[in-house]
């Protein structure tokens, strides 16, 4: 033994082949076959599980693996025919409770069955490629029994059949209909899908096809909604409850597509009940539901999108351009800040803030708001009531909000200098009638308009602020140094410097004596401090407060225009007028002296003089006297007429000129500085890019640009080329 | 050179500058048996290079006659249509057609022209070959009013307009593009005529 080489110590397995008897092999299968009959009539209990396994191993082991596996197949097959027979025997109800017994003592059997010939399952059945034990167990029942012919249809049937019952509102055995279901799903995901998920999807689509044009006959669209959204959710519970996962999808897109796609439209429009109408009435659940439940079909929201902006446009259109609304300006914008209130609710409530339904409100305000070109002026005369009238008692916090909403509306305008125009006239006003109720106030709007469209906006409306103020200063100047003035008339100033106020032209008015020498004073205590500069004295904004008394002694003070003051003092010294005596003596212009007149005179409650005739407009043969018997509750009386107001039909022409005048410089300057950058370019980019440019102010007209263009050519700005005639050239 | 001379001193006689002056260029325009309002004159002129309206100075007698080869009245006479032929070649006529514009801008930093007198330049220098459109446009010209005077854009919008669009159905005008807006305004009124 010494002197062998070292070889590793394996043991191996007896290759010495014994020959068997092949009655060995079949006694050996019988035990075996007697075995598996006995798990399938469920008397396992007295086998030894230790000797079948060994059984099953020698006949593998001595090359009867096929034998072993086909008598296996054999026998599983029989007994499965077997008891096919069975469940088909089986009546009614207890068809589908049979099936499901069977099937568990199937897999019961088959379990145990697979431990015994696990060994065969590792080796033969894995070098032959043949179907392993469990999954041919499957397969054998598969075949067997669920695609027995007369079982086969029978039991998709009554499985659906429960489903239908249970839509219909009864109770049925869940916990049978998963183990059943679930059976098909252990079987394959195609034979669950061939042989049930299929036929079920199909029936769904069917009985709900049926039901929806049940309930759109008989329902309003809210209750429609209602019976539809509880399907929906009756379907999804059914999923959790016996059915693969994978099926949610599948069947909550039967009931969108039969009970919402299918019938979109109809509903949407529906008369009294549909969008519109709930819209109209706030019926927030409603909308939320709809939202909710169109968003699951293609083009659900969509549909309703453009139903709603559809109905904004047609409301909003129809808000604008109704001239009953006209009349109140205020009224007319706190109406819109109203609509878009309740429309931003519902956008909130129950479309959960939806981006693109936030752009459909916008972009309807905007087309609308527009219709009616005196937007941008009421909504100026809105701000103005806002911030003028004594809303004492309203906390600056609430006044911020107002504002911020007016922002929003401002930033629909596409005329956005004609709202800086008229701003900066009521601005102007209130400054000088000391009616702005809170400096701060107008500064956060001014702070506002200023973020929205930068600097040039607002520059000159801080002008006016400094004014009043370089005003106060003056004031105190003056007086300091004019001590004996401070008996006798108060006279107030504030001087305006004339590029940051709206232009007015001067009008010609004779100031009463008094008043005339403190103006006098004034000018050249003013001009004394001041080299260089120039004072026009603008009647046409000015106020007074003057003491009356009348005929039975009442006093008051009345607080009227500089035009009402100078017609008052002229009945200090005349107990009656004409209109050629008063219009003489003041030199006031025959449109404004009547206007004063008219407020003097045929305002009830104010009418602190009498006029003859008594008729309501004044006429230049009408005399006036003072009216002694006036009387009023107050001690002030307030006659002035500088108010902000809807402006008449000229007035209204005129701005709109000055405003066009306005737009030619700014158009010219956009095109200079366009071609000043570009150096060359082509008529239709210069269009578009100038509109481009002025779009956060107006909205630039073609034919206008053009005609500036052509203008710039003149001057040589610009030049055409010479071949192209579509190119303008920036000329240096 | 001398014939030459000696020519344009016959004219220039009356004037007491060295030029031939209106009147003298009428006393030419009955010798050549030409009308004084002809366009034959206008390119005369052209041919010469004169700068100042009704005043032809020796350079540019001297310059056209030169290029004409003339010199005598006969001659001259003879050699007109051959101007005219060689003016309304395309590669001149579209230079004649800017000088016949400038040679009306008669007073200093003067950009452009008068509604009447416009007219009167379109029927010379366009009316043979543009007939229609000249009428037509002149009929628009009196009767509108946002324009008072013609520039020299405006003056040359015309002339492409002639060239380049069908008449008078200009289906093929965009009143989009780069045209100057009184040939848009044309347009407009020809179009409601035409409705």
């Amino acid at each position: 033994m010494s002197n062998q080489k070292k070889r590793n110590f394996q043991i191996e397995a007896f290759k010495h082949r014994v020959v068997v008897d092949p009655k060995y092999a079949d006694k050996t299968w019988q035990i075996l076959e007697r075995a598996i009959h006995q798990i399938y009539n469920q008397d396992a209990s007295g086998l030894s599980f230790e000797e079948l396994y060994r059984n099953a191993y020698n006949m593998v082991l001595h090359k009867f693996g096929e034998k072993l596996y086909t008598g296996f197949i054999v026998t599983m097959t029989a007994h499965l025919k077997e008891k096919s027979k069975l469940i088909e025997a089986a009546q009614g109800g207890s068809f589908l409770e049979e099936l499901n017994k069977k099937w568990n003592d199937h897999n019961k059997a088959l379990e145990m069955i697979r431990d015994i010939l696990m060994y065969m399952d590792r080796t033969y059945i894995e070098s032959t490629k043949k179907t392993h034990v469990h999954p041919m167990g499957l397969s054998l029942w598969r075949d067997n029994v669920v695609h027995f012919t007369k079982i086969h249809t029978r039991l998709l049937n009554t499985l659906l059949d429960l489903v239908q019952k249970e839509r219909t509102g009864e109770v049925i055995d869940r916990g049978l209909m998963r183990s059943v279901i679930k059976m098909f799903m252990d079987l394959g995901e195609s034979v669950y899908q061939e042989d049930f998920e299929k036929p079920f999807l199909d029936a769904s689509s069917e009985f709900y096809k049926v039901e929806s044009q049940e309930f759109i006959e008989s329902c309003d669209c809210g209750d429609y909604l209602k019976k539809a959204e509880k399907r929906l959710t009756e379907e999804i519970d059914r999923v959790a409850h016996y059915l693969d996962p994978k099926s949610e999808e599948k069947i909550t897109s039967v009931v969108e597509k039969e009970m919402i796609a299918n019938h979109m439209q109809r509903l949407v429009h529906m008369d009294n009940s549909g969008l519109v109408y709930m819209l109209l009435h706030d019926k927030y659940e409603d909308l939320g539901r709809m939202y909710n439940l169109f968003r699951r079909v293609t083009n659900g929201l969509l549909t309703v999108r453009d139903v709603m902006t559809s109905h904004l446009r047609e409301m909003g259109k129809q808000l604008v351009t109704d001239p009953e609304k006209s009349k109140d300006p205020v009224e007319f914008v706190q109406r819109l800040l109203d609509e878009r209130d309740k429309y931003d609710k519902v956008i909130s409530t129950a479309f959960g803030n939806d981006k693109t339904f936030q752009n459909a409100l916008n972009s309807s305000f905007e087309y609308f708001i527009n219709l009616n070109a005196r937007s941008p002026e009421f909504i100026s005369l809105f701000v103005d009531d806002k911030l003028r009238k004594g809303i004492k008692g309203i906390v600056d916090v609430d006044v911020e909000v107002i504002l911020d909403k007016v922002m929003m509306l401002f930033r629909y305008l596409q005329e956005k200098d004609v709202f800086e125009k008229y701003y900066k006239q009521h601005l102007a006003k209130r400054l000088l009638s000391g009616k702005t109720v809170s400096d701060d106030a107008e500064r956060s709007l001014i702070v506002k308009l200023k973020t929205e469209c930068g600097y040039q906006f607002t520059s000159k409306l801080e002008g006016m602020f400094t004014d009043m103020k370089t005003s106060e200063d003056t004031m105190r100047g003056f007086y300091g140094s004019h001590p004996e003035l401070s008996e006798g008339p108060t006279l107030i100033v504030q001087v305006l410097t004339t590029g940051s106020w709206p232009t007015q032209p001067a009008v010609p008015c004779n100031l009463p004596a008094e008043v005339s020498v403190l103006c006098e004073k004034f000018r050249s205590y003013y001009l004394g401090t001041h080299t260089g500069r120039r004072l026009t004295w603008q009647t046409n904004m000015g106020t007074a407060d003057i003491k009356a008394v009348f005929g039975k002694g009442q006093k008051h003070e009345l607080n009227v225009s500089t035009f009402q003051m100078c017609v008052l003092m002229l009945f200090n010294n005349a107990d009656r007028l004409s209109y050629k005596e008063i219009e003489q003596a003041t030199e006031i212009p025959a449109s404004d002296l009547k206007r004063c007149l008219q407020s003097l005179a045929c305002v009830k409650g104010k009418n602190v003089i009498k006029k003859e005739p008594m008729s309501k407009d004044i006429g230049e043969e009408d005399s006036f006297y003072v009216n002694e018997k006036f009387t009023s509750k107050f001690y002030k009386v307030k006659i002035g007429t500088v108010v902000a107001q809807k402006e008449t039909e000229p007035e209204k022409q005129e701005t709109r000129q000055r405003v066009e005048e306005d737009r030619k410089p700014q158009i010219e300057a956009a095109i200079v500085r366009i071609m000043k950058s570009r150096k060359i370019l082509d008529h239709n980019n210069i269009i578009a890019e100038v509109t481009k440019q002025l779009q956060p102010r107006f909205l630039a007209n073609p034919t206008e640009i053009k005609k500036r263009i052509e203008s710039l050519i003149e001057r040589d700005f610009l030049e055409r080329d010479s071949t192209d005639r579509k190119l303008y050239r920036y000329l240096a | 050179m001398d014939r030459i001379d000696h020519l344009f001193n016959h004219y220039a006689n009356r004037s007491s500058s060295h030029l031939i002056d209106p009147e003298g260029i009428e006393e030419l325009c009955s010798n050549l048996e030409v009308p004084h309002t002809d366009v034959r004159i206008l390119m005369l002129a052209w041919k010469m290079k004169a700068e100042k309206q009704g005043y032809f100075t020796l350079e540019e007698w001297r310059r056209a006659l030169k290029a004409m080869r003339a010199d005598t009245i006969s001659k001259l006479k003879k050699a007109l249509p051959e101007l005219e032929k060689e003016v309304r070649r395309p590669s001149n006529f579209a230079d004649f057609y800017v000088y016949a514009f400038r040679y009306c801008l008669t007073e200093e930093k003067q950009k452009s022209i008068d509604i009447e007198t416009i007219c009167q330049l379109l029927d010379i220098v366009l009316g043979s070959t543009f007939r229609a459109q000249v009428d037509y446009f002149i009929d628009y010209l009196k009767i509108q009013n946002d324009y008072k005077v013609i520039n020299m854009d405006q003056w040359l919008g015309f002339y492409r307009f002639c060239n380049e669009i069908s008449f008078p159905d200009m289906s093929n005008y965009n009143p989009e593009l780069a045209w100057p807006l009184i040939l848009d305004n044309f347009f407009e009124w020809m179009r409601e005529k035409q409705a």
